[in-house]
């Protein structure tokens, strides 16, 4: 399944990731961090979508459930490696709650039911003021010390948060990629394609999903776990079904029919995201120098960087059907025919 | 059928082609963005998008007018200034990319309480000086200060007191509020109940109150619920588009004519243009800045630039980000430097003729203290908006809290 050139790919990647803290700016280094913290996420997201053949709408509510009690305990000083365990097992256990009730359905149905739900953590999160600061969210988390008794690991700048999240990101894809790929996995990816030949083999679906969403909670907990403290506040907007459409059109742009499709999707929304933000002056400065176009163009500065990023996705998502990774490997197979699809 | 499934297999193609376009042209654009910086760099944060947009675009106008102002006096110690304006809907890594990517040497903005709130904890590590122009909570000058936050606009615990000091004088006893359902709302409630009852003996407030979700279209059910409230007079914190729909749909119910409404907000130019001849006589209104007060050369000025470049009277934002703008680079011209310390020392107990009147940066929790302006809307035939008549101007001073109350240790 894993042949050697993959290998040496992985091996490069996790060294280069490693590296790169040498070479780039700060804040290049806080998009990469951003990054795999949304990756993670999408990740999450397709193990429902891409091999279960659900499509959660509502996948924000256990990042934000994760952002949020780890923020919260940061807040009242509790060790951060606790903090983050606590926003991971919080997310297991509301995911298993509403997962329960949510697998009941599938289809349009599934999708509606976790908005809802979603939707009712997000009415929580603003409306419980004494907790969650309402609007205004948990401002000011700031985890400095990783807090493991005994050991003293620094996490002032951010290089350090960039390398905690590195190992613990890397470790969850592993894990994920273990999950995908076991006799499990197989049997998610068989439910998506026939769910009544799984019933007539005598296999609880509704238990394999069940289990699946609990997964899928836990990693999205923990994205959010590590999200809070790096954004340094949890406001309710991560919560919102806004956010939750999120991870869908990383997954989409990435391909949902790869495991690291959603990683690819996440690096080129976000990088997209961040390209046009901070380029979208020097194209009013242009279009102001050509003829016809008014001065005060530059002057204003208009903030259409959503309009254009909408433009760039649909040709995007119309030529890259089934995903860009898809496309980059059928251009791989172009020049190495030999090599089989993985 | 073979010449349908050909033209499929070419559209197909042409998207994939289109696509692989897409893809180059931006990695040919990216190489462009690293210029060598020979400008003192101001970033600018504000809502520039979605409902309140308004307020933002306001603010643009108001820098941009001080922007040329700075540049035609000579700039900052000797260097051109350039503003970067920005979105502030995603504070944090917006704020970090001007920092760290663009080198913006100050920051100045901010529209919303929540996103002022998330800013000024995390501004510290940034270590540059963040001037709000606008968000009003008090903890952005209070338990969540620090050295590198200043805001020259007034506060919401301001302008409540002077609120507050205006109804004393009038002989309400009952109160109800409506706000939006948020802190900035909540708050507004609690700050003016304080405030008036140290100011008048034996006053209630209701238990029956409305607090409409932020951006709501329907007020129906609110408007009901104060009419029944059995106030005598209305505290309103609502702002924006939510004060104009509220507004609206209040005069159908005719409740202006039952109760008199306090409306903390109400004299912003946005709510005012747009509302028109819908904006009742003779209420109550607040405001951060009112054009016509106070009657000085500074103002005047101001008012007619701007009314030349805009075609529009400035609104309380456009006033705030023009001084905000003016009082950075006077700071930095002063300190002679664009390090960040020794303008935090220059700006600190600053004192500064602003169109809005006199204000001074206080020491203590870096908090402008200014006059505040309230009045009756009132109708007349030279303008097509309500204007205020008569004007009142409570004391910068009365209204203040103390350095004590406000939780701030610097």
């Amino acid at each position: 399944m894993f042949d050697r050139l993959h290998w040496i790919i992985i091996t490069i990647s996790i060294a280069g990731l490693f590296l790169l803290p040498v070479i780039l700016a700060p804040f290049d280094l806080l998009l990469l961090t951003e990054i795999l913290l949304m990756g993670l996420f999408a990740l999450s997201f397709n193990l429902l979508f891409g091999y279960t053949g659900l499509l959660s709408f509502g996948h924000a509510a256990y990042f934000a459930t994760g952002a949020y009690v780890c923020g919260y305990l940061v807040k009242h000083s509790v060790p951060f490696f606790l903090a983050i365990l606590a926003g991971v097992i919080a997310a297991l256990v509301l995911a298993a709650g509403l997962g329960y009730l949510s697998v009941r359905l599938d289809r349009i149905y599934f999708a509606m039911l976790t908005l809802a739900f979603s939707m009712m953590v997000y009415t929580i999160i603003f409306q419980w003021r004494d907790v969650t600061g309402g609007s205004d969210g948990i401002t000011g988390i700031f985890a400095t010390d990783l807090g493991i008794p005994g050991i003293s690991i620094k996490l002032q700048g951010f290089s350090a948060y960039y390398y905690l999240t590195l190992i613990l990101v890397a470790i969850a894809i592993y894990l994920l990629w273990r999950i995908t790929h076991s006799p499990f996995g197989e049997l998610l990816q068989a439910s998506r394609e026939n769910y009544q030949r799984l019933l007539f083999l005598g296999i609880d679906v509704r238990q394999l999903r069940w289990i699946a969403f609990i997964l899928a909670g836990g990693f999205a907990g923990l994205a959010g776990a590590l999200w809070s403290p790096f954004q340094r506040v949890a406001n309710p907007e991560i919560a919102h079904w806004t956010f939750s459409a999120t991870p869908v059109l990383m997954t989409v742009l990435g391909g949902y029919g790869r495991f690291a499709g959603p990683l690819v999707g996440a690096t080129l929304f976000i990088g997209l995201e961040h390209w046009l933000q901070s380029n979208q002056r020097y194209f009013w400065q242009w279009l102001a120098s050509l003829p016809l176009f008014p001065d005060t163009l530059v002057e204003r500065q208009l903030n259409l960087w959503h309009l254009f990023l909408g433009l760039l996705l649909i040709p995007l998502i119309l030529s890259f059907q089934g995903g860009l990774l898809a496309s980059i490997e059928k251009i791989g197979k172009y020049f190495f025919p030999q090599r089989s699809q993985s | 059928m073979y010449r349908s499934k050909q033209f499929w297999g070419s559209r197909r193609t042409f998207l994939q082609q289109l696509g692989w376009a897409t893809m180059g042209f931006l990695i040919a654009c990216n190489s462009n963005n690293t210029q060598d910086k020979q400008s003192v760099r101001v970033g600018a944060m504000y809502l520039l998008t979605g409902g309140f947009a308004t307020y933002g675009e306001f603010a643009r106008d108001g820098i941009n007018l001080a922007l040329a102002e700075i540049n035609q006096a000579g700039g900052i110690n000797g260097k051109p200034l350039e503003v970067i304006f920005e979105d502030e809907s995603d504070p944090m890594q917006t704020a970090r990319r001007l920092v760290l990517q663009e080198k913006v040497d100050f920051l100045l903005g901010i529209d919303s309480s929540g996103n002022g709130e998330a800013l000024v904890a995390a501004i510290p590590e940034l270590e540059k000086i963040l001037m709000v122009t606008h968000a009003a909570s008090p903890k952005v000058t209070g338990e969540l200060c620090n050295r590198f936050v200043f805001r020259c606009s007034i506060n919401s615990p301001q302008n409540s007191a002077a609120g507050a000091e205006i109804a004393a004088t009038e002989g309400y006893q009952k109160w109800t509020t409506i706000g939006p359902d948020y802190a900035f709302g909540r708050q507004s409630w609690e700050l003016f109940q304080q405030a008036l009852q140290e100011r008048k003996e034996g006053v209630k407030f209701l238990a029956k109150t409305a607090f409409p979700k932020l951006g709501a279209q329907d007020y129906n059910s609110f408007i009901t619920t104060l009419q029944d409230s059995g106030a005598e007079a209305i505290w309103c914190s609502l702002w924006g588009n939510d004060l104009i729909n509220f507004v609206r749909q209040a005069n159908s119910f005719g409740l202006f004519k039952q109760f008199p409404v306090y409306m903390e907000l109400g004299a912003a130019m946005e709510v005012l243009t747009a509302l028109g001849e819908q904006m009742p006589i003779g209420q109550w209104v607040g405001t951060r800045y009112w054009w016509q007060t106070p009657d000085t050369e500074v103002n005047r000025n101001f008012v007619a630039q701007f009314r030349q470049q805009y075609q529009s009277y400035p609104s309380y934002n456009a006033q705030n980000a023009y001084v905000g703008l003016k009082l950075l680079a006077l700071a930095a011209n002063t300190a002679g430097t664009m390090e960040t310390t020794a303008v935090i020392e220059a700006l600190e107990g600053l004192e500064y003729e602003a169109p809005m009147g006199k204000l001074v940066l206080r020491q203590s929790d870096h908090q402008a203290i200014a006059n505040v302006t309230w009045g009756k809307t009132a109708a007349s035939p030279d303008y097509n908006f309500r204007i205020l008549e008569p004007i009142v101007v409570v004391e910068g001073d009365s209204i203040t809290r103390s350095p004590q109350a406000t939780g701030c240790k610097l």
